[in-house]
């Protein structure tokens, strides 16, 4: 019950890294490791096979305790979103895909249409599909029909900092799954996190609020911290919200009692 | 000449950013890099993408007179063949460079179509990421160029006052304005995936050159959804042929345009090359600039024979080697990355996917 599971693997710890936009590749990783996270994702345009000091999977790779989770960032087309898959895992050997397809490079919104094409095919290839997708219930379920082993919405436009703009949506999302709901981009805070996994995501991916806080690794450990937080009060069951008021006299009296 | 496209005239297009153009304060000044830092850092974080420009060859069939190519210069002229391409590839990529730009003049003889679509699959075996500046093509010869690997065309209006286009180009195929005005949108419909613009600064009045150029990156932007658009803020540098701008652009200037471009289009990467000195590359970084060239040669063979394989298109204001210009870069908390692409999105867009027009 406490651990995340994807595919065949489980994780206790339930916040996902991305490794982009640090100010150096020491940094990022004090932040992982910070963090406590057991799963990062990696996209393979930061690959660099020449041993080059940008290059982020090498260094990742020699954590002990994380699974790499390679993305697609950088694909326009689902056909390029498999290649990438295919590339990815032969560098990484990970079965993890993280699909991110993004046709438009400026706000890099995904594409349904090759998102869920690209999905269907590698998750009869047996990756275990991880899809950044907006936060659209009926894609979600589609995606979980032909195999992926969660679904990523959108919390609100990636690297915005809006937060759980699409609640509504991801809460929708949430109710009907039944594969893990991540909520993937847009969280700015800690206590969005918190609030993602108590509104019933069984995990987050947060970048851009680490790498670009002034403090990234005590902003890790400050997330992670929230995550649990989210978990822990969930499971503890959060008391419901009043939605309406109760009249002082009852308005089913007339009705006589429950024999 | 025939009209002037709707959108380069559409004052509504950028009238949000004159005032910041126009204002001379430091206040503002202050503020606006302070608005634009912010804005970097959420949508690019700390990292600075970096690239370096091969010049192939400096045949040149225009007569530009603020460039030292032009085809009135008395440097001997020189082309790179496909052996020598790879050796300058290789010393690049010693240096750490995984993204290349290929340069070259005008159309010649000597140098077409043909002679790029072979240096394009060279770098391409070499180098993750190819674009390429060079002369405007047709839609079916920018088809042909992505299929050999290009990702990316940097094309320069160089000054989108249409007179003084007229004078600055005194010959060649380069005097047609229009022509050249609409060559990013033929490169994108041919399945290239990103197109690099700008204004030569100094050429003309710099606020005019500044609007006109967000409004043809805006236009490049709603009109092709899928295009990758970045913008290049090259300021004229001292060259043979010894053109004096008439313009004169400061770095206060400069920086406010920068400024404003982040601002106005957060989405897109801005450029700055060695043309500019250290400091205010240094300066620039991460403040708006997202892009920037580096250990760069303007010779052809400049990185395999040292810096007087042949003559300069323009004299470099940043010597410094990629080994310093990293460490400067790091020493403000930002980290250089060489290799920001892969080779397996390198598939032309194909015209549909691009909203063929």
């Amino acid at each position: 019950m406490n651990s995340l599971r994807l595919g065949s693997y489980s994780f206790s710890s339930r916040l996902i890294l991305g490794t982009g936009k640090f100010s150096s590749t020491r940094v990022m990783l004090e932040a992982v490791r910070a963090s406590g996270t057991q799963l990062v994702t990696v996209a393979l345009r930061r690959f660099n096979r020449n041993q080059a000091e940008d290059d982020l999977f090498g260094p990742l790779s020699e954590i002990r305790g994380i699974t790499l989770m390679p993305n697609t960032s950088g694909a326009a087309t689902a056909r390029e979103a498999i290649k990438a898959a295919h590339i990815s895992r032969e560098l990484s050997g990970s079965p993890f895909i993280k699909v991110e397809i993004h046709p438009n490079p400026h706000h890099l919104m995904p594409d349904p249409i090759e998102t869920y094409e690209a999905c269907k095919v590698l998750a009869a290839e047996g990756f275990i599909v991880m899809p950044y997708i907006p936060a659209d219930p009926v894609l979600a379920k589609r995606l979980e029909d032909v195999g992926c082993s969660s679904v990523m919405p959108l919390g609100s436009a990636i690297g915005s900092g809006q937060g759980l703009a699409n609640a509504e949506m991801v809460r929708l999302i949430v109710r009907e799954s039944t594969v893990p709901v991540i909520v993937d981009a847009g969280l700015r805070s800690p206590s969005e996190a918190c609030a993602a996994m108590e509104m019933g995501c069984e995990a987050v991916l947060v970048n851009s609020a680490i790498a670009v806080a002034r403090y990234p690794v005590a902003m890790a450990g400050a997330f992670a911290k929230a995550v649990e937080a989210g978990f822990e009060a969930r499971n503890a069951g959060i008391m419901p919200r009043s939605g309406s008021a109760v009249a002082t006299s009852p308005l089913t009296s007339f009705l006589g009692a429950a024999s | 000449m025939s009209d002037l496209p709707s959108w380069l005239t559409d004052a509504r297009l950028s009238e949000e950013i004159e005032p910041l153009l126009r204002n001379e304060d430091d206040d503002s000044l202050e503020r606006l890099a302070a608005e634009a830092q912010a804005v970097t850092l959420r949508r690019f974080g700390r990292i600075i993408s970096l690239y370096a420009p091969l010049y192939l060859s400096n045949f040149c069939s225009s007569g530009c007179v603020y460039c030292g190519f032009a085809s009135d210069r008395t440097s001997p002229r020189r082309k790179l063949d496909a052996s020598e391409i790879e050796k300058e590839l290789l010393a690049m990529k010693a240096l750490g460079i995984s993204d290349v730009l290929l340069l070259t003049g005008e159309r010649t003889n000597a140098v077409g179509f043909d002679y790029l679509c072979r240096a394009v699959e060279v770098a391409a075996r070499h180098m993750p990421r190819v674009a390429v500046e060079a002369f405007p093509m047709s839609i079916a010869e920018y088809r042909g160029l992505a299929e050999c690997g290009c990702t990316a065309i940097t094309i320069y209006q160089e000054t989108y006052d249409p007179e003084n286009y007229g004078k600055l180009h005194r010959w060649g195929p380069k005097q047609d304005f229009l022509e050249r005005l609409e060559t990013p949108e033929r490169a994108l419909a041919g399945g290239i995936r990103s197109v690099g613009i700008g204004a030569l600064l100094g050429l003309s009045e710099p606020v005019g050159e500044a609007l006109a150029l967000m409004r043809h990156a805006r236009h490049l932007c709603h009109t092709w959804w899928k295009a990758g658009v970045s913008v290049s803020f090259p300021r004229i540098r001292p060259q043979e042929g010894e053109y004096r701008p008439q313009f004169t652009v400061s770095d206060r200037f400069l920086a406010r345009m920068i400024f404003a471009f982040r601002i106005g289009m957060p989405d897109i990467d801005l450029v700055l090359s060695t043309r500019e000195n250290p400091e205010f590359r240094d300066g620039m970084a991460g403040l708006g600039i997202t892009r920037m060239s580096i250990a760069s040669r303007t010779t052809v063979g400049g990185y395999v024979e040292s810096d007087t394989a042949s003559a300069r298109q323009f004299e470099v204001s940043d010597n410094r080697s990629a080994k310093e210009f990293c460490l400067a870069l790091r020493s403000k908390g930002l980290d250089p990355v060489f290799k920001n692409w892969d080779s397996a999105y390198n598939e032309p867009v194909t015209c549909k996917e691009a909203t063929c027009h």
